[in-house]
């Protein structure tokens, strides 16, 4: 009994070392999201969510991505993600000109829904939002930091955010 | 060897091994599994432990043992090569020349002591002294000396020895954290290897009688008078002639 114990313990104890390797966590938080995450049982603070998701509408995007984070401290929740990279590309855009470093880390932050959501697609039913799913934000993202002659229309001046 | 041990505290020490071995910390956190140098001076360091009896393959898989024990010791064994393997790329540089040259001597160091032919605690401070003398030189020597806030004497140095070895020596310095937690997980390294079920003479003894009678009696007991066996107990002759 003692070594079929032994034996779980092990298979365990590796299993989370390979997961760990795989991962790279690196906070506390997301070591212990990550690993609730693996099983099912994490879940996001769904208050501090509303209080992102509120400060988002009124376009304090900053104090929004401080709650997003705050429900979600492991980034593992791909619908909040999707919101951090969207607030990344509203403070980023710009009518001239986008803030590369702003729409990287949209860029991050989409590609952390991605991979958090269920068959890496996920559609947000929100009518505030142009875009609602996270290919249509990363597109918009990688489209908004390529270099290319488009740059140089006059009629970009008249784009709307989206 | 207690059950205990064997199905949790080896496991589980040297699986904290495979874990930490390969943590750097630098601007992030990363986890370096080991790369394939590490994975083969492990097996030469595996087959230095045996030559020197630290630790006796027979003591934890054999054919006197039930499926249960065996599976047991194949975890011993499993997770030993683990923890040997990160053990041995920690004290290792991740790239360029210098990962060469420590790979080079550690592999020289540990074929010297399986030559050498030393008992196990002769076997066992030989390689404290080693791994010891590997750390020393990553974690504090080549540590400070690629230091980022060091002197313009340092860069004067580092910069001749990149020009001298046409870019070949170049090293990546981490957070102190690294050099703590890699001194922590040597030490725990080690005191597995301490832990290890060792090859001695007695225990040989016992486990070629028990496989003649089928039974895991002490040595000393076997046979009875009473009880004709097919042969008499192996002595310890025997077993140091063949």
């Amino acid at each position: 009994m003692s070594r079929v114990a032994g034996l779980l313990f092990s298979v365990a104890y590796a299993a989370v070392i390979l997961w760990v390797y795989s991962a790279e966590p690196q906070s506390r938080a997301e070591a212990v999201g990550g690993l609730a995450a693996t099983i099912g049982a994490y879940r996001i603070d769904e208050r501090a969510f509303d209080d992102g998701l509120a400060a988002f509408k009124r376009d304090a995007f900053e104090e929004a991505r401080m709650a997003f984070e705050r429900a979600d401290p492991a980034s593992r929740d791909a619908r909040t993600q999707f919101y951090i990279a969207y607030s990344y590309y509203r403070q980023g855009w710009g009518r001239v000109y986008n803030d590369d470093e702003l729409f990287a880390k949209g860029l991050e932050a989409v590609e952390r829904a991605i991979a958090a959501a269920p068959g890496h697609r996920l559609d947000v039913e929100d009518p505030d939002l142009q875009m609602r799913s996270t290919d249509e934000l990363k597109a918009e993202l990688q489209e908004g930091m390529r270099r290319d002659a488009s740059d140089f229309n006059p009629l970009r001046l008249f784009r709307e955010r989206k | 060897m207690t059950v205990t041990r064997e199905a949790f505290v080896l496991p589980g020490l040297f699986l904290t091994v495979t874990l930490l071995g390969g943590f750097r910390v630098d601007d992030r956190i990363t986890l370096v599994p080991p790369p394939l140098a590490a994975l083969l001076l492990a097996l030469v360091m595996l087959s230095t432990l045996v030559r020197g009896r630290v630790f006796a393959p027979a003591l934890l898989m054999s054919e006197s043992r039930t499926n249960a024990e065996n599976l047991s010791g194949l975890v011993v064994l499993l997770t030993l090569f683990a923890a040997s393997a990160q053990a041995l790329h920690l004290v290792t540089p991740d790239r360029g020349l210098l990962h060469g040259i420590f790979v080079v001597f550690l592999f020289v160091q540990l074929l010297t002591a399986s030559a050498a032919g030393t008992d196990r605690a002769g076997l066992l401070r030989t390689l404290v002294v080693t791994l010891g003398a590997a750390f020393i030189l990553r974690f504090i020597v080549l540590e400070a000396l690629y230091a980022s806030d060091g002197g313009v004497l340092k860069r004067v140095l580092t910069a001749l020895l990149a020009g001298v070895s046409l870019g070949g020596i170049e090293y990546a310095p981490h957070a102190t954290i690294t050099g703590y937690v890699a001194f922590a997980t040597l030490a725990l390294y080690i005191v597995g290897l301490y832990l290890l079920p060792a090859g001695g003479i007695a225990s040989m003894l016992q486990q070629q009688n028990a496989q003649l009678h089928g039974s895991r009696r002490p040595a000393t007991d076997l046979p009875t008078p009473s009880v004709p066996a097919a042969r008499g107990p192996v002595t310890e002759g025997e077993v140091l002639d063949g």
